[in-house]
């Protein structure tokens, strides 16, 4: 936010960075009344909703949304992999009703050796869109039928999107592989 | 209208086809650019070759502050200086652009605070090896020259 | 393939591998076939995988721009407004009135393009070669406006965040309008070629066939799932950049075969045109680029954006952790998301059909691996 040059005036403050403000609707409350604990919290951050949830209360809400409140397609599913916390990923989840014209995020804290169960028979989707997230993080999903890397060649070692796999340890490790010398730095 | 049996049997719809494409013989018709006899004119923002303007002195425009080697997203470009004791300004010593790496996206380009480096219409920069295309200064300032060989 | 390891003796297994010309790309397909009727598919993707995601989180927000023209690189103004809209999003930035004018006679003169050799490279796999040179000399004209605009035919970084970084040039609108008054009789002209056509009819119909509700349950989104007749458009549905000023049509058939996913596509075409007439008849004055910090930090928190990409739905999933580098940015590809319902619809079909149905599903593999 660029600041105006007043010649006398004090510098106006600067505008409060938009917060996390939660989220009622007559969709929460079925959905708090359907799942009590499982739903962790239901807010809305500049204007896009989204709920945090238990993950063994996902497959449920998913179907919940599904066949009850018409969220009948899943736009994607991703990860994002925060090191330093004890639940390493953030599972998401985000579905959108055509009858309604909504968009709803559903995202889960899992730890690192957790397997969150797969979506794939709520919505055929899910299938190549978890077995990205398995690709490209390490995270298994129970039940999926077909869980093998995706974009990696097949007998790729490590998992690219999280935080610590860098490009030079994976250069170091081809180099050690095929080439026979310790490191090509 | 023609009855759809007749329209089938006279092959109707593929003689309608094949109109279009004798209408398209027509010499004024043909759309191919004869390259390399005619070169295609390119637009005057086109993002080809970067150059390393002068002013009308034969100066450099450069002052070395390093903003396009920021803002360039492979970061290829390794700008040297020294600073003048006497004007206390940053001068401009060595100019290293990587142009292999070079995704030609024109950040440096927005980047500079004095337009002194600009990418210009220049498209054929092929070279032989990959050491060739590594730039620095001089080659910045003077441009890309074909090769002349001797036949 | 995943489920047979076993083979009965009629049964062969054949890779559509990843070179050949009808795959619009490099995509291995891997069928089972019993004869020439395909049993089963299991398509093999990455071979395009350059790892943007991972290259997000190693520049800063402006410089990952360039990158993001490489995903759907036949319609790379679509990848940057996305992204752009994206991140404006997370910044809650206001962009002028004018740059979103602009943005819009951009994306949709990119979309004709986009649709274009779309429909020159499927007409070339089932057969039909000349389309394939009309429709490049006619996309030919749209590059070149987007040369004189941004300086780049295919990689076009046309826009920033906040806006636009270039004003239009002198005569953008009198060129805009030619190639709409040119272009209109031309699409006239591709369907006298094939739409009557008893070849292309016979090969196009009644293939590939996905219903509505196999659409929403496969993800499936954009021409493809109005062909199935779910009247739906994200420029109408959730508008972003002004679309809600412009009047047009979204087009829908309802079979949700191979054909009328061609005749979508004319359609879009056409309407696409007169959103571009509109956008340029009422183009406003004003700046073209918003409030943006030099160093763009924005505040901690995600955001999800998505518009309609000629693919299908392209969406940008940014987390921001409130350094100058992105924490995580996802693309929501529509062509990979539309190459999973391969398998359904080519079950039971012949290997031309497949073909035809890759062709029809309008995938980039840029967009596919990432």
């Amino acid at each position: 936010m660029a600041d105006e040059q007043k010649p006398a005036a004090p510098k106006p403050a600067p505008p409060k960075p938009p917060a996390v403000i939660p989220w009622e609707s007559d969709l929460t409350g079925a959905l708090k009344e359907q799942f009590g604990e499982g739903i962790l919290e239901a807010c809305s951050y500049l204007g896009q909703n989204f709920l945090v949830v238990k993950p063994e209360a996902v497959i449920s809400i998913v179907e919940y949304l599904k066949w009850e409140a018409g969220f009948d397609y899943l736009v994607d599913i991703t990860a994002v992999d925060w090191p330093k916390r004890a639940e390493r990923f953030d599972l998401v989840y985000i579905l959108y009703s055509f009858a309604r014209n909504e968009r709803i995020r559903i995202k889960t804290r899992i730890a690192v050796d957790d397997r969150p169960a797969s979506v794939v028979r709520v919505h055929r989707t899910a299938n190549w869109l978890e077995r990205e997230v398995f690709d490209m993080f390490g995270i298994e999903f129970e039940g999926h039928p077909d869980l093998r890397r995706i974009l990696m060649p097949e007998d790729w070692q490590g998992h690219p999107l999280l935080k610590d796999y860098t490009v030079r340890q994976q250069d170091q490790r081809w180099v050690q592989e095929n080439l026979n010398i310790e490191t090509g730095q | 209208m023609m009855p759809p049996l007749l329209r089938k049997i006279l092959l109707v719809d593929l003689f309608e086809g094949l109109r279009v494409t004798f209408r398209s013989q027509n010499p004024k018709n043909i759309y191919t650019e004869q390259y390399p006899a005619e070169r295609p004119q390119v637009a005057e923002r086109f993002r080809g070759a970067p150059r390393l303007l002068k002013d009308e002195n034969g100066k450099t425009l450069c002052n070395a502050c390093g903003a396009c080697a920021l803002a360039c997203p492979e970061q290829l470009i390794v700008v040297g200086s020294v600073r003048n004791p006497e004007t206390k300004k940053k001068e401009l010593t060595t100019y290293t652009f990587d142009l292999s790496r070079c995704m030609f996206c024109g950040m440096c380009q927005d980047a500079c605070p004095s337009d002194a480096i600009k990418l210009t219409q220049d498209f054929e920069l092929a070279t032989y090896s990959r050491n060739e295309l590594i730039w620095d200064r001089q080659m910045l300032e003077d441009g890309p020259k074909p090769k002349q060989y001797k036949c | 393939m995943p489920e047979a390891t076993f083979l009965d003796s009629t049964e062969l297994v054949l890779n559509m591998g990843p070179q050949h010309p009808s795959t619009h790309g490099v995509l291995r397909v891997i069928l089972k076939l019993d004869g020439e009727k395909v049993l089963g598919t299991d398509c093999v993707v990455g071979y395009l995988h350059r790892g943007i995601e991972k290259i997000a989180e190693n520049r800063t927000w402006a410089q990952f721009n360039p990158y993001v023209d490489r995903l759907d690189y036949v319609a790379a103004v679509s990848n940057g407004l996305a992204y752009c809209l994206a991140v404006e999003k997370l910044i809650n930035c206001e962009v002028p009135v004018r740059a979103q004018a602009v943005r819009v006679i951009l994306t949709e003169l990119n979309r004709i393009g986009s649709h274009l050799l779309w429909l020159g490279t499927h007409a070339l796999d089932i057969g039909a070669i000349t389309p394939v040179f009309y429709c490049f000399r006619e996309r030919e004209e749209s590059l070149k406006i987007l040369e004189k605009y941004c300086g780049a035919r295919l990689t076009t970084h046309a826009f920033r965040i906040g806006g636009l970084q270039f004003e239009t040039y002198e005569g953008f609108e009198r060129d805009v309008l030619a190639f709409c008054d040119m272009f209109l009789p031309k699409v006239d002209e591709y369907e006298e070629l094939l739409t009557n056509n008893r070849i292309w009819v016979g090969r196009l119909q009644n293939v590939g066939v996905l219903t509505a509700e196999q659409c929403k349950d496969y993800g499936v989104t954009g021409p493809v799932l109005r062909a199935a007749g779910v009247k739906w458009d994200i420029r109408k549905a959730l508008p972003y950049s002004g679309y809600e000023q412009y009047d047009f049509e979204i087009p829908t058939r309802t079979n949700g075969d191979t054909y009328d996913r061609y005749l979508v596509r004319m359609q879009e075409m056409r309407q696409s045109v007169r959103i571009i007439r509109q956008a340029v008849e009422g183009l406003p004055a004003g700046p073209i680029l918003g409030r943006v910090a030099k160093v763009l930090k924005p505040p901690a928190g995600e955001a999800y954006v998505s518009i309609e990409a000629p693919k299908g739905e392209l969406g940008f999933y940014v987390v921001s952790d409130g350094s100058a580098q992105p924490y995580r940015v996802r693309v929501r590809p529509p062509s990979f998301i539309n190459l999973q319902a391969l398998n359904q619809m080519v079950h039971g079909a012949l290997i031309a059909d497949v073909v035809a149905v890759i062709g029809t599903l309008d995938i980039v593999l840029g967009e596919v691996d990432r």
